[in-house]
């Protein structure tokens, strides 16, 4: 059984056997080879967010030891394939992936930015601004800078779409943003809502939070929605509060209490702190390539 | 009687609710892939375009050699002619080739790496040619999505009766072989 759950695993593993995944990205920097100090790491960190709520591109700067035999190319189109740098349906991300066993670098550009930071402008950046400074063992200022130059040649290329701004893009964004907005607040008010109830002493007062939402209703819609709107609700929300009540008591008694009703275990809190990952673009290959 | 009637058409109904449904699905993946294609003759059309412009600025320092101008502009003609999709994967193969000739001719005139331009069109033509690999090999994933769509059982004889066949992919060898390395 053993042995066949090795071949099994090797053979998953056979495609992957130039480009490996690196996990999920921790921030626009990703420095796998600790060449960065904590605190240029975190400047240059805090120097692309800044840009990035600016203008909404996004830069990801990522070293790697090694590239495992697989071409500089094929790695950085697998990578942002991977990570999906840049805002969907804007594609306006920009990768820079230094390779340092191999001596490697490659400044891959999404589709949207592809007018914006050309071939040839990644080609100088290569070997104006990274090139020597690599050279010299400089990483962090070569990537500082060539980060600086990526700036200046993407800038106003975007501009953010917050809700606000959203009408500039395409309608389809648009409403898969409302959507997940409202399926958070679905979840959040459930969570929320089950919390209060199960803590209560009372195994009914759900009962009445439906009664009053459907007496409520009445008055919005009209009688005949109203009176059925408030039979369904009054006694879903005796049941919810009945099977909630009984699951914290038993949570309570088991000393660990269900998420959905708001118990969690410490784990909370994990989104937040800036990078929530990135957006869903696409790249094709454009960009440019070099060694030092 | 009446029995055997009312299982026949449930039948017929059944199968004709999955011919619907995998004719959509054949629809829309058949859409994916010639959207895939649209990409690679983009990337193609690139290239087109960036020859000219590197013919021009290295032809006066190569002036002794015509023949590799000449294919260059034979496989441009062609391509330009080409009406069906084999046809322009030929002639990119055809341009693919006197391309890479070009670039090999080139490296015996080093004078020409100091250039600016002729740099610049070095770096545009690299990151064409990447593009160009890329979405090959993303033709080629949907392309194969789709063949194995078109030839599972049942999906097979419906694929037929709807008219969809088998894609061709991109030779890994065509692609591997001629792709002009460019090393400056």
């Amino acid at each position: 059984m053993k042995k066949i759950i090795i071949i099994l695993l090797l053979f998953f593993a056979c495609p992957a056997l130039a480009y490996y995944n690196l996990g999920q990205p921790s921030g626009f920097v990703n420095d796998y080879t600790n060449t960065f100090t904590p605190e240029q790491k975190s400047a240059l960190e805090n120097k692309i967010s800044q840009f990035n709520q600016e203008t909404s591109n996004e830069i990801a700067v990522v070293l790697i030891a090694s590239l495992q035999e697989d071409t500089i190319e094929n790695f950085a189109v697998k990578l942002f394939e991977d990570w999906q740098i840049g805002k969907k349906g804007k594609d306006n991300g920009v990768l820079v992936l230094v390779a340092k066993e191999d001596r490697k670098m490659r400044i891959e550009v999404g589709y949207g930015l592809e007018g914006a930071l050309t071939d040839a402008q990644s080609n100088w950046i290569i070997n104006q601004v990274m090139q020597p400074a690599f050279r010299a063992n400089d990483f962090y200022h070569g990537l500082d800078k060539a980060v600086d130059q990526i700036m200046a040649a993407t800038k106003g290329e975007y501009v953010p779409s917050d809700s606000q701004a959203a009408s500039q893009g395409s309608g389809n964004k648009k409403s898969s943003f409302n959507w997940e907005f409202i399926f958070y607040m679905v979840i959040f008010g459930f969570i929320w809502l089950s919390s209060v109830l199960g803590r209560s002493k009372s195994w009914w007062a759900g009962g009445i939070i439906g009664a009053v939402v459907g007496v409520a209703l009445i008055f919005i819609f009209s009688w005949i929605v109203g009176l059925i709107a408030t039979l369904i609700l009054t006694s879903v929300g005796l049941l919810f509060d009945y099977v909630v009540s009984k699951k914290y008591q038993a949570g309570k008694a088991a000393g660990h209490i269900p998420w959905w009703i708001g118990g969690g275990r410490g784990g909370r809190g994990g989104f937040g702190g800036g990078f929530g990952g990135f957006g869903g673009g696409s790249s094709g290959g454009g960009g440019s390539s070099g060694s030092w | 009687m009446k029995k055997a009637l009312i299982i026949l058409a449930i039948v017929v109904a059944i199968l004709a609710l999955y011919a619907w449904g995998i004719y959509n699905k054949m629809i829309v993946a058949n859409e994916g892939v010639d959207n895939m294609w649209a990409q690679v003759e983009t990337q193609y059309q690139r290239r087109f375009d960036l020859i000219p412009n590197l013919v021009n600025s290295v032809k006066g320092a190569m002036a002794q050699e015509q023949k590799v101008f000449g294919d260059l502009a034979d496989a441009r003609t062609r391509y330009s002619g080409a009406a069906t999709v084999n046809e322009k994967v030929d002639a990119a193969t055809q341009i693919e080739g006197a391309l890479g000739r070009l670039l090999v001719i080139m490296e015996n005139y080093p004078q020409l790496k100091s250039v600016e331009t002729v740099q610049t069109l070095m770096v545009q033509l690299e990151g064409t040619e990447n593009r160009i690999s890329v979405e090959r090999k993303r033709f080629n994933d949907v392309a194969r999505d789709f063949n194995v769509m078109v030839k599972r059982i049942p999906a097979k004889l419906f694929a037929r009766m709807f008219g969809f066949s088998e894609k061709t992919y991109f030779d890994a060898a065509t692609g591997a072989e001629n792709a002009p390395a460019v090393k400056f």
